[in-house]
């Protein structure tokens, strides 16, 4: 589902934040970047997502070289791709269920689609009682659902999570654990970003460990250290 | 795919979420525009006043309504064997009349006093030498002759009203073009505005995969709705222009130049369409630069 072949990312004053990296990662993995801050693990998933272009290497997403995709056509890519941030980063003006539906409106969906699939979603993730909140109103795991879900409710086929349990407490991050657990079983490929070593103990997945822009380990139900 | 519906809807929202913002740009437009649209009625209302002053004519020698066959013969033989007169035509009381009602065929008050009969016909002179103290000359050769009415000279209401025209022309233009220029600024940054105060949709809308146009064309829509309230706004200024100083002007009494000073259905349409015009182009000049320069998809 992704592959990364000798993949270097250089920034601006020669700081190297992604140094031939090669990584091979199958479908419906769930696969956690891990490594000290500024080790590279943001860029690795900005560069996933199209967001960035690496100097050398070649990345493949569902079989696709993106680094010779054409600018028009990246929207395309990114609707195969989920995105969860740590901030959640929810629409504070729409309620709960017009933020999910924003990521469906934004790419052409009429109201049938979105009748149909943004309540079903917000089942999934345990909140459709309150679809009609404001973001102001959720607590942070609730709020980082209605994230999961937006990044969710267009089905894609990988889910790239950047530190989505940073901004909560240990409790409410073994239920967003839980859900992203429940959505790489329906098949979605979920790459996540990490600092809590106690998530990626106990969910004994594969583990990747970056370090100054380097795969130092790669490790098949690995745990954080 | 685009979804009318929600394109419409943001383009709404963006304008009343920055409504003084864009009351503003669309006033600053609609008074360029309006500059410029009064511009182009005041030449088409002096090119309409004189008309019958084009290809040379430097001097008319009207008649009166009542001179005889002898007194008109008289005049025809003084312009035919004068060496500075190089050709003359005559308009005759029925060519005189139409011109009279095509003068005044938005006053149909003033037709209906005079008639055929009452409306004098003239000669429009070309003069070999079109120096003005040898057209005065020239023209004043036919003053106080049986059966001439007056002499009107070009030198005398033509110039003026054209160097009037040519300088409240350029001041005018030079005007809405500054103003016009101000206009797409203002659209640009009233756009960067809007930009920035959706910069967290931009991010989510992007990074769901919304395509580059999607989330361009509300910003660039709200552009282009500013431009045309602000034709809007030039198009209701220059009927008022037309309607209470152009036509005003025409109704002057005994001013026989100012008779022709106005701006017909077609001309107007035409100026109107012309505000339309530009307007777009300066929403689609601003709402470009605005999207380029501050929406980097």
């Amino acid at each position: 589902m992704i592959k990364m072949e000798k993949v270097t990312k250089v920034f601006k004053g020669d700081v190297v934040a992604l140094r031939d990296v090669t990584i091979d990662i199958g479908k419906g993995e769930f696969v956690f970047l891990v490594g000290p801050s500024g080790s590279g693990k943001s860029t690795f998933i900005r560069l996933l997502n199209r967001e960035d272009v690496p100097e050398h290497g070649r990345i493949f997403v569902a079989g696709r070289d993106i680094g010779g995709l054409s600018g028009w056509r990246v929207p395309y890519l990114r609707r195969n791709i989920g995105y969860v941030f740590q901030d959640f980063k929810l629409l504070q003006k729409k309620t709960v269920a017009e933020n999910v539906a924003f990521a469906l409106e934004v790419i052409g969906k009429g109201p049938q689609v979105i009748n149909r699939q943004v309540p079903a979603i917000l089942e999934l993730v345990g909140l459709s009682r309150k679809m009609d909140r404001f973001p102001r109103e959720l607590s942070g795991g609730e709020q980082q659902r209605v994230s999961i879900a937006r990044a969710f409710v267009n089905r894609p086929l990988i889910l790239l999570a950047d530190e989505p349990t940073g901004n909560l407490d240990p409790t409410t991050s073994v239920g967003i654990m839980r859900l992203l657990e429940r959505i790489n079983e329906i098949g979605t490929t979920v790459v996540m970003a990490t600092h809590d070593s106690s998530i990626v103990d106990s969910m004994r997945q594969r583990v990747v460990e970056l370090d100054r822009g380097m795969v130092v380990r790669d490790q098949a139900r690995g745990v954080y250290e | 795919m685009f979804s009318f519906r929600y394109v419409l809807r943001e383009t709404g929202q963006n304008l009343w979420r920055n409504i003084l913002l864009a009351v503003a740009t669309v006033v600053t437009v609609g008074v360029s525009l309006a500059m410029f649209g009064g511009f182009m009625l005041f030449q088409v209302a002096v090119d309409s006043a004189t008309a019958r002053w084009q290809d040379g004519v430097e001097f008319i020698v009207w008649m009166n309504t009542d001179a005889g066959t002898d007194e008109d013969s008289s005049v025809r033989n003084q312009l035919d064997e004068s060496p500075g007169v190089e050709r003359w035509e005559y308009v005759d009381r029925r060519q005189s009349y139409e011109e009279f009602q095509e003068f005044f065929a938005d006053t149909p008050e003033v037709l209906e006093i005079f008639t055929a009969e009452g409306v004098p016909p003239y000669y429009r002179v070309v003069p070999a030498d079109p120096a003005p103290d040898v057209v005065e000359e020239l023209g004043s050769q036919f003053k106080g002759k049986p059966g001439v009415r007056t002499v009107t000279f070009a030198g005398d209401v033509i110039r003026d009203v054209q160097n009037l025209s040519n300088r409240a022309g350029r001041v005018l233009f030079i005007g809405s073009i500054v103003l016009l220029g101000a206009s797409t600024l203002l659209i640009l940054n009233t756009l960067a505005v809007a930009i920035g105060n959706r910069r967290p949709e931009i991010e989510i809308m992007r990074l769901v995969g919304a395509t580059k146009w999607f989330i361009r064309v509300p910003f660039m829509l709200e552009g282009l709705v500013q431009g045309l309230l602000g034709a809007v706004v030039a198009m209701i200024s220059n009927s008022l222009l037309r309607n209470y100083v152009i036509d005003q002007f025409s109704d002057a009494d005994g001013l026989q130049l100012l008779a022709g000073f106005k701006v017909d259905d077609a001309a107007m349409l035409q100026v109107n369409l012309l505000v339309v015009a530009i307007a777009v182009g300066v929403a689609v000049i601003g709402s470009n630069l605005a999207v380029a320069m501050h929406l980097n998809e």
